[in-house]
């Protein structure tokens, strides 16, 4: 057991490694994040300053913790971000993917290494940067509340995120030009996950539901975390509470994906490629 | 000046017919299109709906200043938007060339060649949102009609100068797709009230990259809020839109084809 972890570690670390190095190269690319972070943080910092007023909280949050949600929602973006869905529905259409079903590695592992490498990077040069902005440039204390909290729930929305998108990419295994239903997803999710406004702007009983939906589990969860309160709809966790709710939902879809991909392999033909 | 509208026509005519041969395609396209599009409004919904407002801003006057931002950026993306996609494209492919073999202005032939008719569901949205909110708000007067129109167009003129913009830059930075995100995080501040925003960047977004233009000022002559200053405004946008015109005829002169 200890040893297939090893090996499974080391693999983990070569792919994680030459994705590092493939995107670097691509530096500019990442760094464009610099510029459109900061400045998408400052039109929320005058919103929500102008729409509190004189209010001392809205919707249960203080101004206070609805920029630091803000702030905490893009450096979180940075570090979950994902695109497994559209490379997974490339390799599928192009039928490209034959040749993962022949390596010795699940492609969904080969895939989540791809995405470590790619979002070490992403820490590096779109993290730090925009963390270092926010809290020296803007003066926004931006320290989490409950830093080890909150790495376990980022790592547990980088995760979901993941397994979301892939099981999202396995849909062209059934309609192989999946774009439209990405598309949608992607809008839903950006609705839903709480990166435009805090969910508990939202009606009661959207927010139950969201509950039970995963979305929350990819942004909303860990920036509330970050800031050191959750509550939605009605129903207030503990921070541990929560990310334990959090690392259940990361299991499910974990499990959903799983049971997506034994279906999809008698699915895929190949042909042609 | 015939030839080229000859020319639009064709092109115009090309574009409906692949848009009637993919007709799901392009009518799932535009749904996508316009909900993307019109998702900011569901945040002033969402922060009235809390008892809050943007300070001295109704709810109705917000949302009409977001249905104008929605049809100027749809009337815009509609005309140009192609013309970034299609430049970036070329450049990266190497097959610029063959637009510089046109005996035609590279510009006038991309703005031509690539109508994006999925805007159209847009535009519409923007309307229908633009219609409740005027009937929710009470009536306007010709003369704040001849206001907006003079404003709005100015507006689509900015938004037409960012899209060139975009285009000119990629040909010195080749293959960056996410070039469209810079200007479009700038654009953000043209979707809400200026008055919320501090005086520096109000003058930055009125006179400097003047997407205040393309929502709010519009929106303010149709509610008789507009301080007649404004019009001194339109010279930057029209600066503006000028400079894209030239920069992206100007950056040309980088591309660098090894054949295609």
């Amino acid at each position: 057991m200890i040893k297939r972890l090893k090996h499974e570690l080391k693999v983990m670390k070569a792919v994680a490694f030459v994705t590092y190095k493939e995107w670097s190269a691509y530096r500019t690319h990442s760094l464009v994040s610099v510029f459109v972070g900061p400045i998408y943080f400052i039109v929320q910092f005058f919103i929500w300053t102008a729409v509190y007023g004189n209010h001392g909280s809205l919707a249960g949050m203080e101004l206070e913790q609805t920029i630091r949600y803000f702030g905490a929602m893009g450096l979180i973006g940075y570090l979950v971000m994902d695109f497994a869905d559209w490379n997974l529905q490339m390799l599928i259409r192009t039928g490209k993917f034959l040749t993962f079903a022949l390596r010795p590695i699940h492609h969904r592992f080969f895939a989540l290494s791809q995405k470590v490498g790619h979002r070490i990077l992403g820490f590096f040069l779109e993290f730090v940067p925009c963390f270092l902005i926010f809290s020296y440039i803007f003066k926004i204390d931006m320290v989490p509340r409950y830093p080890v909290w909150t790495i376990i729930s980022i790592i547990l929305a980088f995760f979901m995120n993941f397994y979301m998108n892939y099981c999202l990419g396995m849909l062209a295994f059934w309609l192989v030009q999946a774009n439209g239903i990405r598309s949608v997803f992607g809008l839903i999710a950006q609705v839903f996950s709480g990166a435009l406004i805090p969910l508990v702007f939202f009606p009661e009983w959207v927010q139950k539901c969201l509950f039970f939906l995963p979305f929350q589990y990819t942004s909303y969860v860990p920036a509330m975390v970050w800031t050191g309160h959750y509550v939605m709809g009605g129903i207030s966790l503990t921070i541990p509470q929560i990310v334990g709710v959090q690392a259940v939902a990361v299991l499910i879809v974990y499990g959903i994906s799983e049971v997506i991909y034994r279906l999809s392999m008698k699915q895929f033909t190949g042909v042609g490629a | 000046m015939r030839r080229v509208c000859e020319i639009y026509k064709v092109c115009l005519k090309t574009v409906f017919a692949q848009a009637a041969a993919y007709r799901a395609n392009f009518i799932l396209s535009m749904l996508i299109t316009l909900i993307s599009n019109i998702l900011f409004p569901l945040i002033t919904i969402l922060i009235y709906q809390k008892g809050a407002s943007f300070p001295e801003w109704s709810f109705w006057e917000v949302i009409l200043i977001q249905a104008i931002y929605t049809i100027a950026s749809g009337l815009a993306a509609s005309l140009f938007s192609g013309v970034t996609w299609a430049t970036m494209g070329h450049i990266k492919e190497g097959s610029y060339e063959i637009i510089l073999l046109k005996p035609l202005s590279p510009l006038l032939f991309l703005a031509a060649t690539n109508i994006q008719l999925e805007g159209v569901g847009v535009i519409i949205g923007g309307m229908v949102m633009m219609a409740i909110s005027l009937a929710n708000l009470g009536g306007v007067g010709i003369g704040q009609w001849c206001q907006f129109i003079l404003l709005f167009v100015t507006g689509v003129g900015v938004l037409i100068g960012l899209f060139l913009i975009m285009a000119a830059i990629s040909f010195k930075w080749v293959g960056n797709s996410r070039i469209p995100e810079i200007f479009e995080s700038v654009k953000t501040f043209g979707k809400y009230p200026l008055s919320i925003f501090p005086k520096a960047v109000q003058g930055i977004v009125t006179f400097l990259i003047p997407v205040g233009m393309v929502g709010f000022f519009p929106a303010s002559a149709l509610l008789g809020r507009l301080d007649l200053k404004a019009f001194w405004a339109m010279i930057p946008c029209v600066l503006f839109m000028l400079f894209g015109i030239w920069i992206y005829k100007k950056m040309i002169a980088l591309y660098e084809g090894v054949g295609g």
